[in-house]
């Protein structure tokens, strides 16, 4: 990246960080949701390690599962509201007359989600251990490709979900929170996979996280990492990341012929 | 400058754009004029590459749009009296912003600069909702004049303007222009305007160049006194029989 990419890049991270500051709303994506959660799985994991055999388990499948799946949420929210964002101030067609290149766009505004992302998981994290007194850090140095896997699955949905937008307008927009209620309980974050009803194990098993889930979760049963789990997550997210390249590189010369940006402005 | 060849665009099987070729030359002034849905805007976008022609190409200042976009958008400066300012940043990061994004030097103090050229240094720190629709309009003008571009595109930008604000952003246009040979290409529905400012207008009539010349000329050409004469002729006119076209300036 030259010298004048990365000064685009800085600009629109910049940009980011003054739409969080002054917009206290946003901050219930990165401290009160994720407080909420933890409230509510903690507690939820808490309830069922009191009824007996097992339950113990559950408590630290639950906890760790909502910290992880912190990362892909706040990787996810971060990057397609960031884009949203332009679309709701109407700057698109500011954006798209400037020598601002897309992948540079999208970097800047990664780069804040990652400040976002810290944030979130950190309350998370802190949370976890104030609250239930779980260390997530006692999974180990395995939790870093774990992390970085579902870092990158975040940023693959949030391209999906940009992509429709790009085509299909506002209306699209609902995705970008919806679309984790889909993959949440399909990818086995707090339970394996075995556990769905019959039919949506092939559809899981094709997804990223799940993989991803399954090794956190053989951290937490103190099995050690798991390379194959985790070297299937790693090539089905780059397989999910090439689609999703492609999804938006199409949508976005659909958006530029069909003049959506017109929509926003 | 910018030299367009033979634009066309369809929106849902209607020919927006139908053939424009238009040229401007450096430090040329000129105004893209016709009455609404004559194709204008979709014009701009195709020329400033956020929309891609059916058919046509577009070069900015040697660059082919739209391979060379980033290089292309860098020497140009793009306002519309219609786009809003972000909302959540203050004018002086709104420019910063900007600044940035053209690779602009010594910003704080281009910014300084460029305030002052409109009469605006006042509003710097002001957000974007505390501005009135006017002076969002001077601060999107002074976005695009900061890293001075060799060709500013201007979409109707004294739209929302009282005509003393509107006289200070003509007065401030006119001397970067002259000061920096900057080449200018507007909108507008202020005929007025835009033979004070424009030394050659191009009417477009449903997608179509149907006049190319010196204001006065073209009024001539058209058997009218003045641009508005014109204007009010093709509004009134059936497209199919606004085909008439002055290239002889």
């Amino acid at each position: 990246m030259s010298g004048s990419s990365w000064t685009r890049v800085r600009a629109v991270a910049r940009r980011h960080a003054f739409v969080l500051l002054r917009s206290p709303h946003r901050l219930f994506d990165v401290v009160l949701w994720p407080l909420v959660d933890v409230l509510l799985f903690g507690s939820l994991g808490v309830f069922v390690a009191r009824q007996g055999s097992g339950g113990s388990i559950a408590c630290g499948y639950l906890l760790s599962g909502i910290v992880l799946w912190h990362v892909v949420y706040q990787a996810q929210i971060a990057l397609s509201t960031g884009f949203l964002e332009e679309t709701w101030s109407r700057n698109l067609l500011n954006l798209m007359v400037t020598p601002l290149r897309e992948v540079e766009y999208a970097c800047g505004v990664a780069l804040f989600g990652m400040v976002k992302l810290v944030m979130g998981v950190g309350v998370v994290a802190l949370t976890a251990l104030g609250f239930y007194a779980f260390n997530v850090g006692r999974l180990g140095v395995g939790l870093i490709p774990i992390i970085a896997v579902l870092l990158v699955v975040g940023w693959v949905i949030a391209l999906f979900v940009i992509a429709l937008v790009l085509r299909f307008g506002t209306g699209a927009e609902a995705l970008a929170w919806g679309i984790l209620f889909v993959v949440m309980p399909l990818s086995g974050v707090f339970y394996p996979v075995a556990a769905l009803p019959g039919f949506l194990r092939p559809l899981a098993t094709a997804l990223p996280t799940t993989h991803a889930f399954a090794a956190g979760r053989s951290l937490i049963d103190g099995h050690g990492m798991q390379w194959g789990q985790l070297g299937l997550a790693t090539g089905s997210t780059v397989v999910a990341g090439l689609a999703a390249l492609a999804f938006l590189v199409l949508m976005l010369g659909t958006f530029r012929r069909r003049g959506f940006v017109t929509r926003y402005s | 400058m910018l030299d367009a060849h033979q634009l066309v665009k369809h929106f849902k099987g209607v020919r927006a754009v139908d053939g424009v070729d238009l040229v401007v030359r450096p430090g040329e002034r000129v105004s893209l004029l016709g009455p609404n849905g004559a194709g204008k805007t979709t014009t701009l976008l195709m020329m400033l590459g956020a929309i891609l022609p059916d058919s046509g190409w577009v070069r900015v200042a040697g660059h082919p749009l739209p391979k060379e976009r980033s290089q292309a958008m860098g020497e140009v400066g793009f306002a519309a009296g219609y786009l809003p300012l972000p909302e959540r940043l203050r004018v002086r990061e709104f420019l910063h912003m900007f600044g940035q994004l053209y690779g602009v030097e010594s910003l704080r103090d281009r910014i300084g600069t460029a305030l002052e050229r409109f009469g605006i240094a006042h509003l710097a720190g002001r957000l974007g909702t505390e501005l009135s629709s006017g002076q969002r309009t001077l601060v999107g003008v002074v976005k695009a004049t900061l890293h001075r571009p060799r060709l500013l595109v201007l979409d109707e930008p004294t739209a929302s303007l009282d005509p003393d604000v509107a006289r200070r952003v003509r007065a401030g246009l006119s001397e970067l222009c002259d000061s920096e040979g900057t080449a200018l290409l507007l909108t507008s529905h202020n005929m007025a305007e835009v033979e004070r400012l424009c030394e050659r207008v191009v009417f477009l009539s449903a997608g179509r160049v149907v006049a190319d010349g010196r204001p006065a000329s073209v009024a001539s050409r058209f058997g009218r006194s003045d641009l508005e004469g014109v204007f009010l002729h093709l509004a009134e006119e059936r497209p199919a029989g606004a085909q008439q076209t002055d290239r002889t300036a």
